[in-house]
């Protein structure tokens, strides 16, 4: 039993110390661990933790496991690094994305622009062209079964010949009309002379005969229809209209 | 009928005062040779009394009476059974007895016959069937006109029909179709547009001219109750076209084609082959073209001389002539269908009268005279009468009257008609 004073000790110290002193770690256990170590300093970046909550650097065994502080720190480094790459590259993205917008944009208006002003030019040629046609086009007459250009009308094929220069894509019908007296028939050939006879007076005055037509309505479409002569004054006529 | 001229003629020697004189003989001369004729209650069988009266015999009446060669006995007749001697006694010259039957299934016969009053003799037999669609009217018309027939060698115009152009609304004027008598209107063209200048073959095709496309274009049927197709311009545009007339044969159409210089040509339109003839001579307005029946020459209005005047020239073109003299502006001619008068129109005093020329005596009748305007003649199928229109109460009516200008019917009470032609119904 005198041994037993003496074992029980150093069973005890034997024990401690095999507990106390772990074998060294091998390279590979080394390089798990630091990777695990960097996964969780990734996860922590991502969680939102500051780089000073690194638990491995408060652990007690702080001395003996660097790697995994700098894996840790490495991770999180890596991490942050990573969103601010990504935050700077949405960022340039965005930058660039705005800028062809605004680009865009300029160039839209830009083109509305052209466009509103092209058509106000248009709307303002079309108002132009209504108003000199309106201007222009007014109704000759003629004497009873007769188809000659009356002296008072010349003024007004003048007229009509400036506007065909002035805008040289206007076509016009030109139509005879006769009043109630005489025949439906004779008064439709009659018609078609007081319209063959605005035609050639137009021509005289150097506008090419292509751009009109002719049509003779004789005396069936009258303007008024009361038996008197200044009814039938008015209804011996010839009309312009544009095509 | 040249009776009645040489009797004209005749007053107008004798009597060199107004014409309204003229005429009064006249019209005592035509009525005087008129049948006087006489008729029955007709006998009916399965059909009511008073739609007979109205529907029949009282159309019956009216028609006899317009005939201009029969005038109807209406007062002191004697008891329908009495004797034909009691019908002569009191001025009948023909007795008509007419009996009409309903049949099971609706469909209408009638025996019709006339009795010679002085020779006691049967003059007139003949039994009408009809299916039940037939108005009544029309069997009174048919009567009519086999009566005519039977007494002057020509059927009578009872059941013939006018075609004539009517303004529908501003702008729109359509073909339409009536019966002499003023009944059974019918519109012929739905083309809402200017639609002008009807013309009847023979055969009853229709052609007319339409601006429907604008420009005027000739349309008409190439068949009998065929479909309305464009005629001419076959393509493009034609210029002014108007007036056509079909050959008294209905294979061509004479019709007129105005140019961008103002002249307007009288041309025929071969149907069969498309080709189109210019007969007159590119010499100012040519215009209302109207056949003689054998369809060799026509007639036409002209301003080559200055105001408008009647021409004639045979179909291929030669052989022009004016025809009318006096007046300073005469037109709308057309021939009789028998070919011997041409109807006109002359102004005078600013309104516009009605005239025959007749050509076997190279003289000019005047047929209406007043203070309306008379227009646009067109001849009856068997040439007693005249279609025309009027102003005379309002706006262009349609009238008829006969060659002495006194008979004088309304046809409708229709407004701003024009353009009347007048054909056979049957």
């Amino acid at each position: 039993m005198r041994y037993g004073i003496y074992i029980v000790p150093a069973a005890i110290v034997l024990t401690l110390g095999s507990l106390a002193c772990k074998p060294p770690k091998t390279a590979e256990e080394i390089k798990a661990e630091t990777q695990a170590a960097f996964n969780e300093g990734v996860q922590a970046f991502k969680d939102g933790k500051a780089r000073a909550t690194n638990p491995y650097v408060t652990a007690k065994d702080a001395k003996e496991i660097p790697h995994k502080i700098q894996g840790w720190n490495d991770g999180w480094d890596k991490a942050a690094a990573d969103k601010a790459a990504a935050d700077k590259a949405a960022a340039d993205a965005k930058t660039a994305a705005d800028a062809k917008a605004a680009a865009d944009k300029l160039a839209a208006e830009k083109a509305a622009a052209e466009e509103a002003a092209r058509k106000a030019a248009e709307a303002e040629k079309a108002a132009a062209f209504r108003k000199a046609a309106e201007a222009a086009l007014k109704t000759i007459h003629f004497d009873y079964d007769k188809s000659e250009i009356k002296e008072s009308d010349r003024a007004i094929l003048q007229g009509i010949a400036d506007f065909m220069k002035a805008f040289p894509a206007a076509k016009l019908e030109i139509e005879g009309h006769c009043d109630e007296r005489g025949t439906n028939e004779y008064n439709l050939a009659l018609g078609n002379k007081r319209a063959a006879a605005a035609l050639a007076y137009l021509k005289t005055l150097g506008v090419d005969e292509a751009r009109f037509t002719t049509i003779s309505y004789g005396k069936e479409k009258p303007l008024c229809t009361e038996a008197k002569e200044a009814c039938w004054g008015q209804n011996r006529r010839g009309e312009f209209k544009l095509k | 009928m040249p009776h009645f001229f040489f009797r004209t003629i005749l007053c107008a020697l004798m009597v060199t005062g107004l014409w309204a004189q003229q005429t009064e003989v006249v019209l005592t001369a035509t009525s005087s040779a008129k049948l006087v004729l006489a008729m029955t209650s007709p006998k009916v069988t399965g059909l009511d009394e008073a739609t007979i009266a109205q529907e029949f015999t009282a159309v019956l009446k009216r028609d006899l009476d317009e005939t201009g060669v029969i005038a109807m006995l209406q007062e002191r007749l004697p008891a329908d059974s009495a004797p034909a001697k009691a019908w002569k006694e009191v001025g009948a010259q023909w007795l008509l007895s007419i009996r009409l039957t309903k049949g099971a299934n609706g469909d209408l016969q009638m025996e019709a016959s006339a009795l010679d009053t002085a020779a006691e003799k049967s003059v007139f037999t003949r039994t009408y069937n009809a299916n039940k669609i037939v108005p009544l009217r029309y069997l009174a018309h048919y009567l009519a006109d086999d009566l005519v027939g039977r007494l002057t060698g020509e059927k009578g115009v009872a059941s013939s029909r006018i075609v004539f152009v009517r303004q529908t609304s501003p702008g729109v004027k359509e073909i339409f179709q009536v019966d002499r008598d003023g009944a059974g209107l019918i519109q012929l063209t739905r083309h809402g547009s200017l639609t002008l200048s009807p013309t009847v073959a023979s055969d009853g095709r229709l052609a007319y001219v339409t601006y429907k496309g604008g420009a005027p274009e000739i349309w008409g049927q190439h068949r009998k109750d065929g479909p309305h197709e464009r005629f001419y311009p076959t393509g493009g545009s034609g210029g002014m076209l108007s007036s056509p007339v079909w050959s008294p044969d209905g294979k061509r159409l004479a019709f007129v084609q105005g140019d961008r210089r103002g002249n307007s040509d009288i041309m025929t339109l071969d149907l069969a082959s498309g080709r189109a003839r210019r007969l007159t001579d590119g010499n100012g307005i040519n215009t209302e073209p109207t056949w003689n029946p054998n369809g060799n020459q026509l007639a036409f209005t002209s301003d080559r001389e200055g105001g408008p005047q009647v021409y004639l020239m045979q179909e291929d073109g030669s052989n022009l002539r004016r025809l009318t003299g006096e007046g300073l502006y005469n037109a709308s001619p057309t021939w009789s269908p028998n070919g011997a008068m041409v109807a006109y129109v002359s102004r005078f005093e600013g309104k516009f009268d009605l005239f025959i020329y007749k050509l076997g005596e190279g003289k000019a009748y005047q047929i209406t005279t007043g203070v309306s305007t008379s227009e646009s003649p067109a001849w009856s199928p068997d040439e007693r009468r005249l279609v025309f229109t009027s102003n005379r109460f309002g706006s262009s009516q349609l009238f008829t009257t006969d060659l002495s200008g006194r008979q004088i019917v309304r046809l409708t009470e229709l407004s701003s008609c024009q353009s009347p032609r007048w054909i056979r119904g049957r």
